[in-house]
């Protein structure tokens, strides 16, 4: 669509970022911002502890970035204490200095990448408070602004999260005057966490919001029956196809029978020894663990009796 | 113990439901441990990032009628050296900490510690004078979370909440851990600890991220879309659990357990040779008393006054008994990880004989 200077369109790009040898680079490849689960859920908490008047709530981001600042990685946040009101806006800059330093202590890896903010609109006071985050992260890179639908009015998705980064506008460079472009973000999260985030999403479905932690064979036969209902619902749909109720999608049946074909050939009698010499180690070990224990256990006893 | 602590406060507070649930006395046990998902989150990410070393953190919440609700929590930081300094850094860190929380109505009540552990290994002396410590302070109402991190990853999250018996308890403020105050106490291996359960609740909001979360519209693909790497949205099953090989794991697993029961073996072996030199002291100092007696008739004989006998007990010390302590802590291991080691195996049978199902 051509632009020409009857339109209101304006033509923003991203700023530029410097690569490693210093020079300014105009940004080609795409910014991407990926989440932690725990940053989602730490900034619901502090909204939920809000003092009564706010009607919403402020933090710092804390996280990695690339080497060449395309891709960040936000890891972890803290909520900072903040006054807004018509006329104007204060930010406990004291108080997000000194909790920056406690973190540090800890993980000396993540640096401020921009700061939270609920609510989904964004005003002049959100343009204020990103010029300051700008200078916190270390220049040229771009604070990230990420907001969380608290309000729940997007029905189409609730807790909307966004991300931006703000590009200059306007004829002066006032820090009020800023736009800000929505960057693709991504929730992404690492193994260890991930059976800790089913364990969470298991109480959502629970009327009183709240789960208890189950054993490895429990966890183990709930996958199972996962599993089993997803292959019965698809030799139902080939059964359908079959009897030609179900119009045949070729796409959906070769990718049915990579999967199917997943499953090693592997000669029987091979499989048999293979098995059962696998089913031995585990028998004796389990044996030998047993015999340990019933051993201490005795011992247990005695040392009471004497 | 009194259930409802709202007829025997002494404060006299007017509210009867905030007395009720705030057992002011301290009087009400502990029976269960409520975490916020916050929290497990936050234990997790702190414990995956420093794996596989062990990482501390305190637990901040409130003990509400029985329950212990967690609500927040944060990590230390990692001690390089074991010095003056450390420990007072450590403690101011956690004023800071304590102070900048409470800015932002964080409950900054602390209700216990977390540790995160491999593969079971983590009755340590470390553990027991910290734990030791909070629960001293904290009037009983403090607990210890543990998070084994590898097992973790194999689809079913591994967290365990333990505090100290009250035999146990007994026998540390005195001190010392010789056989006879280990059966005064009753106090074996298995009654160190004492675990509790865990319940995880979520607050309104987050049910409703998670929620958002699930109705991803990437997870389900478009037909037209559909290869080998579909996008997998955070809350798709998760199939972890199916992995076959955990023999890497049962392997280090019977690591841990020689190595401990050589210990075990060496602490036994201590205590015998205590033994052995308890009864030489013994037989030597029936031989002098012995001569003494025999010296003694012989006065007696010649006119003389019997010289006392106390004197020989005197002159022969007994040396003292060693702690059992560490073979306490030890035998405690050697369990653990035999447990751990049922329970690896049950479900790994299990996929055994699912694989082979699949072959047929």
């Amino acid at each position: 669509m051509p632009i020409d200077a009857a339109t209101s369109a304006l033509n923003l790009s991203f700023p530029p970022t410097t690569s490693a040898t210093g020079f300014v680079v105009p940004q080609s490849r795409s910014f991407t911002v990926s989440v932690n689960p725990v940053v989602l859920f730490s900034i619901l908490d502090h909204y939920l502890r809000r003092q009564e008047n706010q009607h919403r709530v402020i933090g710092t981001l804390l996280g990695v970035r690339s080497e060449d600042g395309s891709e960040v990685e936000v890891r972890n946040c803290f909520p900072v204490p903040h006054d807004e009101s018509q006329n104007q806006v204060a930010v406990d800059m004291v108080y997000h200095q000194s909790m920056f330093e406690l973190h540090k202590k800890v993980n000396a890896k993540e640096v401020i990448v921009g700061w939270y903010a609920t609510g989904s609109n964004l005003n002049q006071w959100n343009a204020l408070i990103q010029d300051f985050y700008s200078k916190e992260v270390s220049p040229p890179f771009q604070a990230i602004h990420l907001t969380m639908d608290t309000d729940l009015k997007n029905e189409e998705k609730l807790l909307g999260v966004k991300t931006y980064v703000s590009a200059p506008i306007g004829i002066s460079a006032k820090p009020e005057n800023c736009l800000f472009l929505p960057v693709p973000c991504d929730v992404k999260y690492f193994d260890a966490e991930r059976s800790g985030l089913d364990l969470l999403a298991s109480a959502k479905d629970q009327t009183d919001r709240s789960t208890s932690l189950i054993s490895d064979m429990d966890n183990l036969e709930k996958t199972i029956l996962v599993v089993q209902e997803m292959l019965e619902r698809i030799s139902e749909y080939v059964n359908k196809v079959l009897d030609g109720s179900v119009p045949a999608n070729n796409k959906v049946g070769r990718f049915l029978m990579d999967t199917v074909s997943v499953v090693p050939k592997i000669d029987k009698v091979e499989f048999e020894k293979m098995f059962n010499s696998h089913l031995q180690d585990l028998l004796m070990v389990v044996y030998l663990a047993n015999m340990t224990r019933t051993q201490l256990a005795i011992a247990e006893k005695l040392q009471l009796l004497v | 113990m009194t259930s409802n602590g709202s007829t025997t406060t002494k404060d006299g507070l007017s509210n009867v439901n905030v007395t009720a649930a705030l057992d002011v006395e301290g009087n009400v046990p502990l029976e269960s441990v409520q975490l916020d998902g916050l929290v497990v989150l936050k234990i997790i990410k702190h414990c995956r990032e420093f794996f596989p070393n062990p990482v501390t953190g305190q637990l901040l919440g409130l003990d509400v009628n029985g329950v212990l609700e967690v609500t927040n929590c944060f990590p230390f930081p990692g001690s390089k050296a074991d010095d003056e300094n450390e420990i007072v850094d450590g403690a101011r860190y956690q004023v800071d900490m304590m102070r900048c929380l409470r800015d932002v109505n964080v409950d900054h009540n602390t209700v216990g510690w977390y540790q995160s552990t491999y593969l079971g290994s983590f009755v340590t002396h470390k553990l027991i004078e910290t734990q030791y410590n909070y629960q001293q302070t904290f009037n009983n109402k403090s607990v210890v979370i543990v998070h084994d991190v590898s097992r973790s990853t194999h689809g079913n999250l591994s967290l365990r909440a333990f505090r100290f018996t009250r035999a146990f308890m007994e026998a540390q403020k005195e001190g010392k851990f010789t056989s006879e105050s280990l059966i005064k106490n009753k106090l074996t291996f298995s009654t160190i600890f004492e675990e509790l359960p865990i319940t995880i609740k979520n607050s309104h909001l987050v049910t409703a991220l998670l929620h958002s979360l699930d109705d991803y519209e990437h997870v389900i693909p478009k037909a037209s879309s559909l290869d080998k790497e579909t996008v997998v949205g955070p809350l798709t099953p998760n199939f972890d659990t199916l992995e076959l090989s955990l023999d890497p794991y049962i392997e280090k697993n019977l690591e841990f357990l020689l190595e401990a029961v050589e210990e075990h073996s060496q602490e036994q072996s201590n205590f015998a040779f205590w033994q052995r030199s308890v009864v030489r002291e013994q037989t030597k100092m029936q031989a002098a008393l012995q001569k003494r007696k025999q010296e003694n008739t012989h006065r007696l004989a010649a006119g003389q006054d019997p010289l006392p006998e106390e004197d020989i007990a005197k002159m022969f010390k007994f040396p003292p008994e060693p702690s059992r302590l560490d073979s306490l802590l030890i035998t405690s291991q050697i369990n653990n990880y035999c447990k751990q080691l049922n329970q690896y195996a049950g479900p790994t049978l299990g996929k055994l004989f699912m694989a082979g199902e699949f072959q047929k």
